[in-house]
């Protein structure tokens, strides 16, 4: 190493508000990068868990690697988390899908009962019956059932018209009840 | 009843891929090493003491803590000074200055501990190293520290032997 002297400040991330902190990051702060990291992995691990199963790490990690290499493309900070939603939900499904564990439904048997939010919410082992779905069922139910948006905003984040978001929950969770076996 | 949703596990090494991903120049090593967790991280936080033992350039190195951020305050082999800000916690180390980055990572595993590393020489203002020799100086770091770590427990003031 070549000798010199390193005393000037770097800047430091004490401000809570997660904009503040991209924008630190975005400078090419390492520490407010890694700052940044452990903010968004819960984020990203929530939206990965359900739809990627096994393979969830991997979308985790995928899913961030993403947004780190790509970070100073951000141009509005404080839409950090949407975006970070929406490139989760897309490795999450490219993963699944590549993992081939997905079980088809028997179209016939769709569209029978319709199990509903508070349904899904008492199932006792989760995993299980979200294995039993499509990585695109997955993706819908938990935008709608783990991270609360409504179907305009779902839509949005997954460029899909409203209509087949909505024929998508509703497959769905007529699926996530047979698969529960209610 | 609250739902059970399965949440994807996240681990301190994955976190150090991710970072070094976001890092131009930046190369992760990774070493298996046949170590207990325990004892390979409390030789690695004890950074006054035993940094410098597998991150050999790094001398008398002295922490604080300044409004409740950690600082380390070193001296390299050759003379150069550096004021590092510091991330320590278990299984993660994330040391930056503003010319130098050091980051080590590792999380239990079968047989063992599986650590990471990366760093090298920032290029001040911007996410990126100057990416000669970095992968093979953070894999070098590694060797040193699996050779520590087979080393018996130092005791003394401050060694990682003690408890």
């Amino acid at each position: 190493m070549e000798p010199f002297a390193d005393f000037a400040p770097p800047p430091h991330v004490t401000d809570d508000d997660l904009s503040v902190v991209v924008r630190r990051a975005q400078r090419g702060d390492t520490v407010a990068m890694s700052s940044l990291l452990a903010r968004l992995t819960p984020l990203a691990a929530r939206v990965c868990g359900p739809i990627a199963d096994a393979d969830g790490p991997d979308a985790t990690q995928e899913t961030l690697i993403a947004v780190f290499r790509n970070l100073r493309s951000l141009k509005d900070p404080s839409a950090c988390q949407g975006w970070v939603r929406a490139i989760a939900v897309r490795e999450a499904v490219r993963l699944a899908k590549r993992a081939a564990r997905t079980v088809p439904v028997d179209p016939g048997e769709r569209l029978d009962r319709i199990p509903s939010r508070r349904d899904i919410e008492q199932a006792a082992d989760v995993s299980d019956v979200l294995a039993r779905l499509s990585p695109e069922h997955r993706a819908v139910i938990v935008l709608r059932d783990v991270e609360g948006l409504d179907e305009s905003e779902a839509a949005e984040l997954l460029e899909l018209p409203v209509g087949t978001v909505k024929s998508r929950l509703h497959r769905a969770r007529d699926n996530f009840r047979k698969a529960w076996g209610v | 009843m609250t739902p059970n949703w399965p949440v994807a596990d996240f681990d301190p090494v994955r976190r150090l891929r991710v970072l070094a991903a976001g890092i131009s120049g930046a190369v992760v090593a990774e070493r298996a090493i046949p170590v207990p967790f325990d004892r390979l991280w409390r030789i690695v936080s004890d950074l006054e003491h035993e940094l410098g033992t597998f991150e050999v350039d790094m001398r008398n190195i002295t922490l604080r803590e300044v409004d409740g951020r950690l600082e380390a305050h070193a001296r390299g082999r050759l003379g150069f000074r550096a004021r590092f800000d510091v991330q320590l916690e278990s299984g993660w180390c994330w040391m930056q200055s503003r010319f130098l980055l050091i980051g080590i990572a590792a999380v239990p595993a079968r047989g063992g501990t599986l650590v990471a590393a990366t760093g090298g020489f920032r290029l001040p203002g911007r996410a990126a190293l100057f990416p000669l020799g970095v992968g093979r100086a953070n894999a070098h770091a590694l060797v040193r520290l699996a050779r520590r770590a087979a080393e018996p427990d130092r005791t003394g003031p401050g060694g990682a032997g003690e408890e």
